[in-house]
């Protein structure tokens, strides 16, 4: 593995066995596959895995600080070998794993070979891999058509999909892909990968389950005499019939242009009237207005 | 006259869960009796679980590596994993507007 073991830790090279202790559980309760769905999350905890596994142990620590990434090609006997010239091998004690001492009793002695064996190198049977989850963000015009799309998830292992979305998929769905999720030990299954589709907030558009809402910006005159006018929907432009007398907040719906539905009926998309007007009206624009003021007794506030 | 078929339940036996996780059918049995996994048993003593046995097995084995956790505690995490998940849902499902 590339990451420096200490780094893995974010702890010091001179950090206490303590301290390492205290970092390793920090993270591998932050990180285990089963707690954290993020796909990055497995390999992370594998990393702090091994790194604790080496640092824990003061003999193997002795010699990663030693020799670096190679310690495992070090034969246990390099100072005997090294000292007696080739001969004379000097047995070490084999046994006495430090296993217990690091876990401070509690644990029922569960020992850093177990910690690791049964998970990662397929001891004590094969075990399922977890399932994950990773997000995929996409604009309401992408969830609208649907498609296929490439989809990288980042870590040391980079993986790409090519995913097909289905036409009228809706923010926190979930899409499955059956097997690429977490690792399973020995040859037991993978877990699956799922994305939960979030629907990016849209400047014009807002999302109700499968309804479309849009604001419909209108003149008065349009408002009051009625128009037709052009509005842009996920599907394309579509024409619509303002009838006269429309006040802002009136809706008009336009059946099935919501979101599609692949199970059933598509959503509506309803246009909101909203009453526009000139901001800095030219001088015979003013003129009308205010003839319009004089002549009408149209009171807003009547009602 | 209406049609009742018999259907049997989707379940499974302890010999065909324990094959299917690789674990040892005592050792099954002993999660179930910890209540980690859910059982039922029926008229002649025989212990019966739901498919989703097997992927509960292998969760339960990774948190007992994976954070050495003992059997009680594996037990607490499940059960908030749980809750979590249906939390999560809810939320998503709440979150309607965009």
């Amino acid at each position: 593995m590339a990451t420096d073991f200490y780094d893995a830790l974010g702890v010091a090279r001179t950090a206490s066995a303590d301290e390492i202790q205290r970092a390793y559980r920090k993270l591998a309760r932050e990180y285990h596959p089963d707690v954290n769905a993020d796909p990055g999350a497995e390999e992370r905890f594998k990393e702090i895995s091994e790194a604790y596994q080496v640092l824990s142990d003061p003999d193997q620590r002795k010699k990663y600080d030693r020799f670096g990434a190679d310690f495992r090609r070090v034969p246990d006997d390099f100072d005997e070998r090294a000292h007696a010239g080739g001969g004379g091998r000097v047995r070490y004690a084999q046994g006495g794993r430090q296993g217990g001492q690091g876990f401070g009793g509690g644990f029922e002695g569960i020992d850093i070979e177990d910690l690791l064996g049964g998970f990662f190198r397929g001891r004590g049977g094969p075990v399922a891999g977890a399932d994950q989850e990773a997000e995929l963000e996409l604009t309401v015009d992408e969830a609208y058509r649907g498609g296929r799309r490439h989809l990288t998830l980042a870590g040391a292992a980079e993986r790409g999909y090519d995913v097909t979305i289905p036409p009228g998929v809706l923010d926190g769905q979930r899409i499955r892909l059956a097997g690429q999720g977490g690792t399973g030990s020995g040859n037991a299954a993978p877990g699956d990968l799922y994305l939960v589709v979030r629907v990016k907030p849209h400047p014009r558009y807002r999302l109700s389950g499968r309804d479309i809402h849009v604001d419909l910006p209108v003149s008065p005159w349009e408002a009051v005499l009625g128009a037709t006018v052009p509005v842009t929907t996920p599907g394309g432009e579509v024409k619509v019939r303002v009838t006269p007398g429309s006040s802002t907040g009136r809706r008009l719906r336009l059946r099935g242009e919501g979101m599609p539905n692949p199970k059933g009926k598509p959503g509506d998309l309803y246009a909101e009237v909203r009453v526009m007007v000139p901001k800095k009206p030219r001088k015979r624009e003013r003129e009308l207005f205010e003839e319009l003021a004089a002549v009408s007794d149209f009171d807003p506030r009547s009602s | 006259m209406a049609e009742y078929l018999l259907v049997r339940p989707v379940r499974l036996s302890l010999e065909t869960v324990a094959v299917q996780s690789g674990l040892h059918p005592e050792l099954v049995r002993r999660f179930a009796a910890l209540s980690l996994l859910e059982s039922t048993t029926d008229a002649d003593g025989r212990l019966w679980f739901t498919p989703s046995a097997v992927a509960i097995l292998a969760r339960i084995q990774r948190l007992r590596s994976g954070l050495s956790l003992n059997y009680a505690a594996i037990g607490l995490v499940l059960d908030l994993l749980d809750r979590i998940d249906v939390l999560e849902a809810q939320v998503r499902s709440q979150r309607r507007w965009t």
